[in-house]
């Protein structure tokens, strides 16, 4: 079986051919590095994105905190995962890196803030 | 007599995103103690606290950060320093005297400055500008109005969403708006390609099923009081609608993703000359403009596509804002710059012969295996040749001091095969 | 909701609220209804903001007496009411012999009106006062002004209200009927009762006449497009530039005009259209303006449009007539003022009309006038027109002056918040936009869009989902950011 795909390893966004059978690849061309050989098996078997949202946040001088995945995560949850983002509130204080949910539905990922927020009226 | 607050200082850097933060903390590694930020918001990192997808800082920190985590770097670095800046402050006007003029909710200033660093970045182009047909109902809005909104503001424009234009803030937004819930049905671009980078259509569009319709425009906005509906048509090598192709899309949202526009109405105040070409100040290579003292870096002299470059155009202009400061001697013997024939434009405008330099470039067109020759008068001077060159990504070019030792003029121009 | 009245004025555009500030002098009730957000949310705000001279109406019409004495009492009343305007003069230009015979008629029928100081000059004096401008000969008319026609009617509608007028936004009339010996009206807002009406509603003066039985009245709707041209044009013209009026019905040819704040008007456009609701922009109008303009101006800089917009005049003159219908003002029934067809110079003749129709009104009802009125409305603080000393006072007094939510016009969130304060409680974008011009400038609402929702939301409480860009059926949003997805879990 055959596929196409871009490379979204790095801004050079190489578009890929991937030949594949079972559980294996057969072949991949297009790629002009390594990080491309290693997107191309991912995204053909279990194809994995980096999430970045926003959350809500209590008593905060903003009322979001930007989030990320800490690692890829599994594509076909992303639209999961943004559900239970909805209903998730973080009080403030909130630094770059504190863990907003961990261990997203029992995988290693965990949600992580990008920002940092002080309580309302501190700043 | 309640006149407004004077305060003399060394440098005034106007701005304070990643253009602004870099240059200043340039400047003050560089030797400028007695300097000041002044920015309009009431945060540090100027459009970066909204961009909270990732991707910036993969030249600078070899790590794909998110906006907010790339503009905290240099705040928290800005902080180490102590640098002076002020939020909620807005510049008036800057005169040819360099007297800015700023107000704020503490006061109306006016800073008597030796040097500036104009870094106000850009803004979006409008519907009104390119005069889009139709009614003007609520729902039309530019992607980095919506993109402050989402992200800031904790406000959601609509739910059926059309995008115009395929440039990356089109396409980051278009994912930003389907993962939040909307239902983005088309991304609509007049030319025949994507101004976006490949991966942007990999991540945005082709993963949530969003329709790319290439060659296309929208030529009316239907909806008296809220957008209803949008007509979009396919367009001829002229760009031009062609009749009795028209399609309807029901909507209650058009996003514009049209274009940026550098923001110089303060560089007009004091008697900046400006380029059409980029629409931001004639600079040299340590990026002063034609009023001495006065520099420019960032979105404010040309539209960036990645952040790192900004961060390290602005740290020049920090150093170019120092020396002036310190009064160190300068040169005086410069060589003009040119575009020629399928290049948009060239920076710096003018550069000093004899020294090591890095110009950057914008084609006019797309093209694979391209070579881009430096004239001096008839005499090619040096080429560079390129796999592939896109008007959307800025080139970076090193010409090395043994190549403009000779030179009297210096212009750039796409080889023809 | 039931309210009785002496008079009930119906339509607050600006002849409206001419005629209701008018009738604050006297010792009456006044009801002033409108049936959308905010005062003049019509064509009163959609036009080229022109003090007439009277060069085009014939002598003797409504048109041209009501136009040169409105033009009369305009200065003292925009000096009360706090409302900024310049005589900057017209231009009309004629580029051949054989239009110099048509400045010279114009120039007759002006002067048979009452207009003072019209002169023809040359194209070398023309161009002393117009550099970039090209002719052969100009019909100068130095009395003919600018203004802004919105803030022009919130200022006439605050100072009425502010003298005891009630006015009632949100309120469309469903039905009139005759009572006693004076109207009943049912509105979607209550149930008004008032001795005499007076009928301004503008494009829709024909229905409300039909209300009552009078049924005879046609409206055409005309609708004109405009473009508005950057600030950093200000300097091409100084006064207002128009060609020969072209040979069609009521029509006065694509000009230029200058606008208070820096701005150039190109159009308007004229187009018969089929429904009066029709104020959109169309692409072959906007094409049409350019090339007007062009041809006026070779050097206008068409990458300085910031924006365009339409509104839709009210013409009771069929497109196949070639001279332009007079002001229909009439009391066809008892206590029933009828204004019909109140079209271009409306705006110019509104304080004319509005003493007219009281007079009218006087010989109905007994009033007496009020030893109290006070025709003054403060001008509104402008951050940005003001002087760097006036700026830093302005902070000190009170440091919402300091913050600046429009960057392209410099208004400062105290003026936000004043418009929002506004007596009609029309808590919307456009309230704001026209009363402070936030949103108006070339990033047209760029950097105060973001700005003005935090203030919604942080000084006023009003949540996304409640954010009008004009009238109560134009949310700007959907709620928050996580609303749809919180939507979609609950169900």
């Amino acid at each position: 079986m055959k596929k196409e795909m871009i490379c979204i390893g790095c801004p050079l966004g190489c578009s890929l051919s991937v030949e594949y059978g079972g559980k294996t690849i057969q072949q991949v061309t297009g790629n002009r590095c390594k990080v491309g050989l290693e997107y191309a098996e991912k995204e053909v078997f279990n194809p994995e994105r980096i999430l970045t949202t926003t959350v809500r946040v209590k008593n905060g001088h903003l009322p979001l905190v930007s989030v990320r995945t800490n690692k890829p995560m599994s594509k076909n949850r992303l639209f999961d995962v943004m559900n239970l983002l909805a209903k998730v509130e973080v009080e403030a204080p909130v630094k770059i890196g504190d863990k907003i949910v961990s261990n997203i539905f029992n995988t290693d990922v965990s949600v992580v803030a990008t920002k940092n927020i002080l309580k309302k009226h501190q700043n | 007599m309640n006149e407004f607050t004077s305060r003399d200082v060394d440098l005034v850097v106007i701005g304070g995103g990643p253009a602004g933060l870099a240059a200043a903390i340039s400047a003050k590694k560089n030797g400028v103690q007695d300097l000041v930020i002044i920015e309009r918001n009431n945060w540090l990192g100027g459009i970066l606290p909204q961009c909270i997808h990732d991707g910036f800082g993969l030249e600078i920190f070899q790590e794909p950060l998110t906006g907010p985590e790339y503009a905290q770097r240099y705040v928290d670095e800005l902080k180490t320093l102590e640098i002076p800046y002020m939020l909620n402050g807005m510049v008036l006007e800057v005169t040819p005297e360099k007297e800015v003029f700023v107000a704020s909710p503490r006061g109306l200033f006016c800073f008597h400055t030796k040097a500036i660093i104009l870094a106000m970045g850009c803004r979006e182009r409008t519907r009104g500008q390119i005069c889009i047909p139709g009614t003007r109902p609520a729902g039309v809005y530019t992607a980095g109005v919506t993109q402050n909104l989402i992200n800031l503001k904790n406000v959601m424009v609509g739910k059926d969403v059309v995008i115009l234009g395929s440039g990356d803030i089109g396409l980051i937004m278009a994912r930003r708006l389907t993962l939040e819930g909307a239902k983005v049905h088309a991304v609509v671009e007049i030319l025949s390609h994507t101004n976006g980078l490949p991966r942007n259509i990999q991540q945005c569009l082709i993963d949530y099923e969003i329709p790319l319709l290439l060659s296309h425009t929208v030529t009316e906005i239907h909806g008296q009081n809220r957008v209803e509906s949008v007509t979009i048509s396919p367009v001829n090598e002229n760009l031009e609608p062609i009749k009795g192709k028209e399609k309807r899309i029901t909507c209650d949202t058009l996003l514009l993703s049209i274009g940026l526009i550098p923001e110089n109405e303060l560089s007009k105040t004091c008697g900046v000359e400006l380029s059409s070409a980029t629409g931001g100040a004639m600079v040299n290579e340590n990026l002063e403009t034609s009023v001495s003292g006065v520099f420019a870096c960032g979105n404010a002299l040309h539209v960036h596509d990645v952040v790192d470059f900004v961060t390290l155009e602005a740290e020049r202009a920090g150093e170019g804002a120092a020396e002036y400061v310190l009064g160190k001697p300068r040169k005086v013997e410069r060589v003009r710059v040119e575009a020629g024939d399928g290049i948009r434009y060239v920076l710096p405008n003018n550069i000093l012969r004899d020294a090591d330099l890095e110009l950057s470039i914008r084609v006019t067109c797309p093209g694979e295996d391209v070579s881009i020759g430096f004239f001096d008068g008839e005499e090619l001077v040096t080429t560079r040749k390129f796999r592939k060159v896109h008007p959307a990504q800025m080139i970076k070019i090193k010409l090395k001091r043994s190549e403009t030792r000779a030179i009297s003029t210096l212009k750039a121009e796409v080889l023809q095969k | 909701m039931s309210c009785k009245s002496d008079v009930l004025v119906i339509g607050a555009g600006v002849i409206g609220c001419a005629i209701a500030r008018e009738l604050a002098k006297f010792k009456i009730e006044t009801v002033l209804l409108e049936k959308e957000t905010d005062v003049g949310s019509g064509v009163s705000k959609g036009n080229s903001g022109v003090l007439h001279t009277g060069l085009y109406y014939p002598k003797g019409s409504l048109k041209a007496k009501l136009c040169v004495e409105g033009r009369l009492m305009f200065p003292e009343l925009a000096k009360q009411l706090g409302v900024p305007y310049r005589l900057c003069g017209k231009q009309v230009i004629a580029r051949t012999e054989e239009e110099l015979e048509d400045l010279e008629r114009l120039k007759a029928v002006g002067e048979g009106n009452g207009a003072q100081g019209l002169t023809i000059i040359s194209g070398k004096e023309l161009k002393k006062r117009e550099p970039h401008l090209d002719a052969l000969y100009a019909l100068h008319s130095p009395v003919a002004g600018i203004f802004p026609p919105y803030l022009f009617t919130i200022a006439l509608a605050e100072n009425a209200l502010n003298n005891g007028v009630k006015i009632h936004v949100n309120t469309e009339v469903l039905n009139i009927k005759q009572v006693n010996s004076g109207y009943k009206v049912k509105t979607t807002q209550g149930v008004f009762y008032a001795d005499v009406i007076v009928n301004s509603a503008g494009l829709y003066a024909d229905r409300i006449s039909a209300m009552i039985g009078l049924d005879d009245y046609k409206l055409y709707p005309c609708r004109g497009e405009y473009l508005i041209l950057d600030k950093n044009c200000s300097d091409l013209i100084s006064s207002m530039v128009y060609p020969v009026p072209p040979k069609v019905a009521g029509v006065l040819g694509v000009h230029l005009t200058p606008t208070i704040d820096g701005n150039i008007l190109i159009g308007p456009s004229a187009e018969f259209i089929n429904s009066r609701e029709d104020s959109r922009t169309t692409k072959e109008k906007v094409q049409q303006l350019i090339e007007g303009a062009r041809d006026l101006l070779p050097s206008i800089p068409l990458n300085q449009i910031i924006y365009g917009f339409s509104a839709v005049r009210s013409k009771i003159t069929p497109p196949e007539e070639q001279t332009s219908r007079d002001f229909i003002i009439r009391e066809d029934i008892a206590n029933f003022i009828n204004m019909i067809g109140m079209e271009s110079p409306g705006l110019t003749a509104s304080p004319a009309i509005a003493k007219l129709v009281v007079q009218m009104i006087k010989e109905r009802i007994d009033v007496e006038e009020k030893t109290d009125f006070d025709p003054v409305r403060k001008r509104t603080i402008s951050f940005g027109e003001a002087s760097r000393a006036e700026q830093a006072s302005l902070i000190k007094s009170d440091p919402a002056y300091g913050e600046i939510v429009c960057r392209c016009e410099h208004v400062s969130k105290r003026e936000v918040l004043d418009a929002l304060d506004n007596p009609f409680s029309a808590k919307s974008i456009s309230a704001v936009k026209y009363r402070t011009r936030a949103g108006m400038g070339r990033c047209h609402g760029g950097f105060c869009l973001p700005k003005i929702v935090e203030i919604l939301k942080e000084d006023y409480g009003v949540p996304p989902e409640e954010i009008k860009l004009k009238n109560l059926d134009s949310p700007l949003f959907v709620g928050t950011t996580k609303g749809l997805r919180e939507k979609e879990e609950s169900e």
